[in-house]
């Protein structure tokens, strides 16, 4: 039975306090920590040695829908009723609009250390006390618009800048790619200063905090922003039909490449389920 | 824990480095902005991505250690050469004592497991870049080799990563 992913803004007050109530179910019963831990394990740069299988690497799409697909399997355990929203950040921009409200996320950090006063999700609140991260903070934080040298979110324009270009990834298939829709959606760019991040890791920037780490799944609007990120690929499916995920072959014998990324039939780590088997959601959601 | 950052995929940050790295004093007064040695001045790797513009002089200057107060906490980073390896080496940066888990960009750059989505021309600014996000009083965990206290699951190297 297909289920739908709604926008934030359109849930009604029993859907949100349900959203919420599973979530902070999963964290009661330890089973959230082991997606944030799951994060940050297979943060591989591309520097660095060993497989991408999660970041600067064709698989980022399908990567983060099989995380945002088991987070969410594990909420409808939890209630059947429950779906991740997403996060539409071109329309609703501001520190004080949907999801900073105190039915949903909670608002901005304080000024004095960015913690999170309010909502659910406040550390006050005795609900949410992270255990999964790179510091001894217990708290979430966040930093809207980055206070101390402001940038926006991305806009609708930079959104399409990415989905019109009609190919899904190129060679090197890392964070230094200029061309194609993956990198231009996930936002490595090159040059100095905040024109050099887009889209995808720009939302982490302006948001801060707990999102900028590699624990940024503490924060539970980063389910809202990937979900949003994932309606882009469908998106730009239905616009360039006749393409697809790339690379379709494991770079050959020689490549730099080789061994560092998954091509579009080859396991996804650490799942059993390759990128083309990610590529069509529609039998199990779709977005309203 | 060890930091390690190996060959250098670019080239960019490689240079000849100095050996014998003078130590200057320790007064905390002049702590701010001290670098214990800065070398060969080489130009950084081509694409190299910022956050925000370097407010100090870490212009990419080739470093084989440095130390400094910075938003009064204490950075210090020293580039490694292990023995027996003709070439790499690996930088080892603290917060406060504290191990800050560097990675390397295929550009050159460098990201910190606090600022993940950013990263930063040399070590030095990434681990600027890394207090400008710690709160008061707030902590790197001390664990080896990583920040869960286990290695990473999918090449079973730990943390002790090698670009």
């Amino acid at each position: 039975m297909t289920y739908t992913r709604k926008d934030v803004s359109k849930l009604t007050g029993t859907e949100r306090r349900r959203f919420v109530g599973a979530l902070l179910e999963l964290k009661r019963r330890g089973e959230y920590d082991e997606f944030v831990r799951m994060h940050v394990t297979y943060y591989t740069p591309d520097g660095e040695r060993g497989l991408r299988s999660a970041h600067m690497t064709p698989s980022f799409l399908p990567w983060h829908r099989k995380l945002l697909l088991d987070l969410e399997r594990a909420l409808r355990r939890v209630d059947p009723s429950v779906t991740v929203p997403y996060w539409d950040w071109t329309r609703d921009r501001t520190a004080t609009s949907v999801p900073w409200t105190d039915d949903l996320l909670g608002g901005n950090g304080r000024p004095s250390d960015r913690q999170v006063m309010t909502g659910p999700f406040a550390y006050r609140e005795g609900r949410w006390p992270l255990k999964v991260g790179v510091t001894d903070r217990r708290y979430l934080t966040r930093d809207l618009g980055r206070a101390r040298d402001p940038i926006a979110l991305p806009t609708r324009n930079d959104l399409e800048w990415a989905l019109k270009d009609g190919v899904y990834d190129t060679y090197p298939y890392d964070s230094t790619v200029t061309k194609g829709f993956r990198n231009k959606l996930e936002g490595w760019g090159t040059g100095r200063g905040s024109a050099s991040w887009r889209n995808h890791n720009r939302v982490h920037r302006w948001i801060g905090g707990t999102m900028l780490g590699g624990a940024s799944p503490n924060d539970p609007v980063f389910w809202l922003h990937h979900a949003f990120v994932d309606l882009q690929w469908i998106r730009w499916q239905q616009r360039h039909r006749a393409h697809r995920y790339l690379p379709d072959k494991p770079p050959g014998v020689g490549n730099a490449q080789r061994g560092r990324i998954v091509a579009r039939h080859e396991k996804l780590p650490p799942w059993d389920v390759t990128p083309d088997e990610l590529d069509d959601m529609s039998a199990i959601y779709r977005y309203v | 824990m060890v930091v390690g950052v190996g060959e250098s995929p670019a080239g960019g940050q490689r240079g000849t480095p100095f050996e014998g790295a003078r130590s200057l004093g320790r007064t905390r007064r002049e702590a701010t902005r001290r670098l214990v040695i800065s070398a060969v001045a080489v130009a950084l790797a081509p694409a190299v991505a910022a956050c925000r513009h370097p407010r100090v002089p870490d212009d990419g200057r080739q470093v084989t250690s440095f130390e400094e107060t910075y938003r009064g906490r204490h950075i210090r980073g020293v580039e490694v050469h292990p023995a027996r390896q003709a070439v790499g080496s690996r930088w080892e940066v603290t917060i406060d004592g504290r191990p800050l888990h560097l990675m390397r960009r295929a550009d050159g750059s460098w990201l910190s497991m606090v600022d993940h989505y950013c990263s930063y021309p040399t070590p030095l600014a990434a681990a600027r870049g890394a207090v400008d996000e710690l709160g008061p009083g707030e902590q790197l965990h001390d664990l080896a080799p990583g920040p869960m206290g286990g290695g990473s699951m999918h090449t079973g190297d730990g943390h002790d990563v090698h670009a």
